[in-house]
C-alpha cells in the first residue's frame, strides 16, 4: 500500500540519508522524495512517498521517529491531507494548442515548448498521457511530492 | 574517581575555570572529556587526531591528580577495535559514558564494529574521530573515509565538526545523547582544522536537538496512570501462571532493586535474556535464568507454560522468540515496558504496554498492586517452577575422562562465589558461561549479545578492570574468539592489569561445528584449527604474562583454577576441553520452545525430536 510520510527534519550533514537509509535497509524503493528549506532555517521539510507492507512502514517509520535529526514524523496517508505535485515537461509544438487551455505554457520557440501543470500525483500522471498523445514529449520533471496534513 | 555529571552543562559559566578563555578546538576536546568526569580514555593515535593528542599530553602534565598520577590516563590497544571494546567494557562495567579517540579513515574504520556492536546492545560510547582537513574532505585525501555516512548507519548519532564554533555544544550534546533515553554510541568527527581553530570557551551548553529532547522529556515525564495500574493489575487477576521476561533494560535503567522488589511482593518467577543477566539475582528463589536458544530447559519450559507474560526492557530477539507466532502459546496477556517506543509491538503485539523508565514505572506498578491489596496465590504454579527447575536442571558428562567446559567454570564460579566481573568472546564458551555462572548483581556480565562479535572478551575486560580496579576481571574466552583481538594480550601486561584470562580451547569453531553437526551433516567447513600451530601459552609468556599455564588434566581443574585466580597479576589459562562438548540446551531455528533438543544430560519433557530434523538452511533463514 502506498503510504505519504511527512518529516520535519534538522538540517544537518547526512539527517537526510540516515533517513532515506532506514527505507533502504528493508529493501524499500522511495517512489518519491522531496526536501526543502521551511520557514525555520534550522529544518526542512521532507515529503516521502513509499509502497510497502503496512506493519514494516509502521517499523521504519518508528526507527526513523529515533533518528536524533528527526523533529517530526508522520504518516499523512490515513490523515485528512492535501498532497500537490508539480511538473515541467517540454514537448513538441504540436501539443501547443492543447496545453495552452491545460497547462501553464513557459516558453514555446515554434519548434518546441515547456509548460508546468501541477495537481495530485494522478492528475499529472493524465495530463502527461493527454499531452503525450497529442505531442512528442521531449523531457519530464517531476517535483515529487508535497503534503502537508489539512 | 570523579563521578560522571547525570545531568551535563552542570558546570555553568561562571563557575568554570576556563570559560572566557580561548582555546583551539584540541584544548576544548580534552576539557570537555575531563568535564564529563572520565577517568580513563582509550585510543590510538594518528596524523588526523595529533592535535587532540597533543592537547591530551599538555593536560596531563598541567593538571596531576593529588597522587601525581594523570587526570585523563590514555590508555594505547593494539588497534582501534580493541580501544573501543575496552571503552564499552568500561561503559558495561561501570554504567557511565566510555569514550574512545581514534584518527581519520582506517583508524575510524576499525572503530565501526564496537559502535555498531555498542547500538545494538544499547551501551553509552562517545568514539572522537578525526577528520582530513574540512578543504580536503571528499578528495580521497590521505586516510580520508567517509565516517560520517559509516557511522551514521552504525552508531545512535554521529555529528561532522565544520565549525569550530559549535565544537564545544557538540561534544557536549554527544555524552547526553550517549546517556540519555536507549543509550547507544556517538561519534564526532572532527576535521583537523577544526582541532586546530582557535575558539573562545564557553564552559556550558548544549546543541538544542528539539526532536530528541522533546520525545525524550515525553518518555520521562510520563508516569503510569491509575487506569493503567487498574488494567495492569485486572489482567493480572485473570491469570495464575505469570512470569517475568527481563532484559538488558534493567541493567541499563538501574531497575535491579526495582525488579527484586516487584517479583518479590507477587510472586512473579523471573527469567532474563542473555543481555538482562545480572538483572535478577540468578540464586533467588524466584530465577529461572536465561531463556531462548541456549536458555535453561526450565526456563524454556515456564515461558511455555505460562498464561501472563511481562517483557521488561526486552525485545523479543530472534534468539528468545525464535517463531514468533509460537512463542509463549499460553499466554494468554503480554503485557510490555519498555523505554524505546519503536520495541513496543515489533515482534509480538502487547496486550499492554508503556513506553518509559523500568525503574520507575515498576516502582509505580507495585506501589499501586500494594496500595489495592492486589493478592494472589500463586503456589501452584511456583511448585510447579520448582519442579522444572529440579527435573530440568543444567546438566553434562560428569564421567567424561576429557575436561568438561561446564565443571571449569563451576570452578571457577565456585571460588569467586559469583562476584566476578566475566566478559566473553562469542560462541559455545559465551553461551556456556551465561550458564553456569552465578550472576548476583548488575554489571558483572559483559557480553557481545546482539552483535555477536568474536573477541570482544579481551578488551572488554581491560575496560571493565578499569572501571572495577576493586573487583576479579575474568575473560572466558574460546580458542577461536580470543585470536581476534589476541594483540590486546600486550595492552593487559603493558599497564599491568591482574586481568585473569581462560582460554578454553576446543581446536575449533566451536559454535559453528555444532551447527555443522546438526544442520550441515558434520561437513566442518573452515571450523576445524587442528592443524593451527599455535600455542598460546607461549604467546601468553611472549606478550609478558608471568602466569601462564595450559591445563589438561581433570584431576587438576580445582587446584589449578584457584592458583591462576589467586595470581596477583596478569593471568592466562589455556584449558584444553573435550572438542566435542555441545551447547545444551538448544532450540533449533525456525523451533518452538517445545522442540527444544536438551542433549544426553538434562532431562527432555518429551516432545523434542529424537534428533533434530532441520538439515538445510532454518524457516526463518536465520544463522
Amino acid at each position: 500500500m502506498r503510504h505519504l510520510i511527512s518529516i520535519l527534519l534538522q538540517n544537518e550533514a547526512g539527517a537526510l540519508a540516515r533517513v532515506a537509509g532506514l527505507f533502504a535497509a528493508r529493501g524499500y524503493n522511495i517512489e518519491s522524495l522531496t526536501v526543502a528549506a521551511t520557514g525555520d532555517e534550522e529544518a526542512s521539510r521532507l515529503s516521502l512517498v513509499v509502497y510497502g507492507d503496512d506493519a514494516v512502514v509502521e517499523q521504519i517509520v518508528k526507527q526513523s521517529r529515533k533518528l536524533v535529526d528527526v523533529i517530526t514524523i508522520e504518516e499523512l496517508t490515513t490523515r485528512d491531507h492535501v498532497e500537490r505535485e508539480l511538473v515541467v515537461v517540454r514537448f513538441a509544438a504540436s501539443g501547443l494548442a492543447w496545453a495552452s487551455n491545460h497547462a501553464r505554457v513557459l516558453t514555446s520557440d515554434g519548434e518546441h515548448c515547456v509548460a508546468e501543470f501541477s495537481g495530485h500525483t494522478d492528475d499529472v500522471d493524465e495530463f502527461l498521457a493527454q499531452l503525450a498523445s497529442r505531442a512528442t514529449l521531449d523531457g519530464v520533471a517531476r517535483s515529487g511530492l508535497a503534503a502537508l496534513a489539512s | 574517581m570523579n563521578a560522571q555529571l547525570d545531568t551535563p552543562g552542570d558546570i555553568s559559566p561562571k563557575t568554570h575555570p576556563r570559560a572566557g578563555q580561548a582555546l583551539t578546538g584540541a584544548d576544548v576536546v580534552v576539557q570537555v572529556l575531563a568535564d564529563e568526569g572520565l577517568d580513563v580514555l582509550f585510543g590510538y593515535s594518528g596524523g588526523a587526531i595529533l592535535p587532540v593528542y597533543d592537547a591530551l599530553f599538555r593536560h596531563n602534565l598541567e593538571n596531576p591528580r593529588a597522587d601525581g598520577s594523570e587526570p585523563l590516563p590514555l590508555i594505547v590497544p593494539a588497534n582501534e577495535q580493541g580501544a573501543c571494546f575496552m571503552a564499552a567494557g568500561y561503559a558495561r562495567a561501570s554504567g557511565k559514558v566510555g569514550a574512545a579517540l581514534v584518527t581519520s579513515g582506517p583508524g575510524a574504520t576499525n572503530a565501526v564494529t564496537p559502535v555498531r556492536d555498542c547500538t545494538a546492545d544499547s551501551i553509552p560510547l562517545v568514539v572522537i574521530s578525526g577528520q582530513v582537513p574540512t578543504a580536503a574532505i571528499g578528495t580521497d585525501a590521505f586516510q580520508e573515509a567517509p565516517i560520517s555516512t559509516i557511522m551514521g548507519a552504525c552508531a545512535k548519532h554521529v555529528f561532522l565538526v565544520t565549525d569550530a564554533g559549535t565544537l564545544e555544544a557538540t561534544l557536549r550534546t554527544a555524552f547526553h545523547i550517549a546517556r540519555s533515553g536507549r543509550p547507544g554510541p556517538v561519534v564526532v568527527d572532527i576535521p583537523k582544522d577544526v582541532q586546530n581553530t582557535v575558539v573562545t570557551f564557553k564552559g556550558t551548553g548544549q546543541l538544542p536537538v528539539p526532536g530528541y529532547r522533546a520525545r525524550l522529556r515525553a518518555i520521562e515525564q510520563t508516569p503510569l496512570s491509575d487506569a493503567r495500574c487498574a488494567e495492569f493489575f485486572a489482567a493480572l487477576k485473570a491469570s495464575s501462571r505469570p512470569l517475568i521476561y527481563a532484559g538488558g533494560g534493567i541493567i541499563t535503567d538501574g531497575a535491579r532493586d526495582a525488579l527484586r522488589d516487584f517479583a518479590h511482593s507477587f510472586g512473579f518467577p523471573v527469567t532474563t535474556t542473555l543481555m538482562g543477566i545480572g538483572g535478577f539475582d540468578t540464586t533467588d528463589p524466584l530465577a529461572l535464568h536465561m531463556l531462548g536458544m541456549h536458555g535453561t530447559a526450565y526456563a524454556n519450559y515456564a515461558v511455555d507454560d505460562c498464561d501472563f507474560i511481562f517483557a521488561l526492557g526486552a525485545r523479543f530477539d530472534d534468539r528468545v522468540v525464535g517463531v514468533p507466532g509460537k512463542f509463549a502459546p499460553r499466554a494468554r496477556t503480554i503485557a510490555q515496558i519498555d523505554i524505546d517506543p519503536a520495541e513496543i509491538g515489533k515482534v509480538k503485539q502487547a496486550d499492554w504496554f508503556h513506553a518509559g523508565t523500568l525503574r520507575t514505572s515498576l516502582e509505580r506498578l507495585r506501589a499501586w498492586g500494594i496500595a489495592h491489596g492486589f493478592q494472589a496465590d500463586y503456589s501452584a504454579w511456583h511448585e510447579h517452577i520448582a519442579q522444572l527447575k529440579s527435573r530440568h536442571c543444567l546438566n553434562y558428562d560428569r564421567e567424561s575422562p576429557l575436561i568438561q567446559p561446564y565443571a571449569v567454570i563451576e570452578a571457577i564460579n565456585r571460588i569467586t562465589k559469583g562476584h566476578a566481573i566475566i566478559s566473553t568472546g562469542v560462541g559455545q564458551h559465551q553461551m556456556w558461561s551465561a550458564q553456569y555462572f552465578d550472576f548476583r548483581e548488575p554489571r558483572r556480565w559483559l557480553t557481545s549479545g546482539s552483535m555477536g562479535t568474536m573477541g570482544f572478551g579481551l578488551p572488554a575486560a581491560i575496560g571493565a578492570q578499569f572501571a572495577r580496579p576493586d573487583l576479579v576481571v575474568i575473560d572466558i574466552d574460546g580458542d577461536a574468539s580470543i585470536r581476534m583481538n589476541i594483540g590486546e594480550l600486550e595492552t593487559v601486561t603493558t599497564y599491568n592489569l591482574p586481568v585473569k584470562v581462560v582460554v578454553l580451547n576446543n581446536v575449533g569453531d566451536g559454535m559453528v561445528r555444532q551447527w555443522q553437526k546438526l544442520f550441515f551433516k558434520g561437513r566442518f567447513s573452515a571450523s576445524d584449527k587442528s592443524l593451527h600451530k599455535k600455542d598460546f601459552v607461549k604467546a601468553a609468556e611472549a606478550d609478558g604474562f608471568d602466569w601462564a599455564r595450559r591445563l589438561d588434566d581433570p584431576s587438576a581443574i580445582e587446584s589449578t583454577i584457584a592458583q591462576f585466580l589467586a595470581f596477583e597479576g596478569p593471568a592466562f589459562l589455556e584449558v584444553m576441553i573435550d572438542p566435542d562438548a555441545g551447547v545444551y540446551p538448544m532450540v533449533g531455528p525456525g523451533a518452538c520452545y517445545a522442540e527444544m533438543v536438551t542433549g544426553d544430560f538434562i532431562a527432555n519433557r518429551g516432545a523434542a525430536p529424537a534428533a533434530p530434523s532441520p538439515t538445510v538452511a532454518s524457516p526463518t533463514g536465520m544463522f
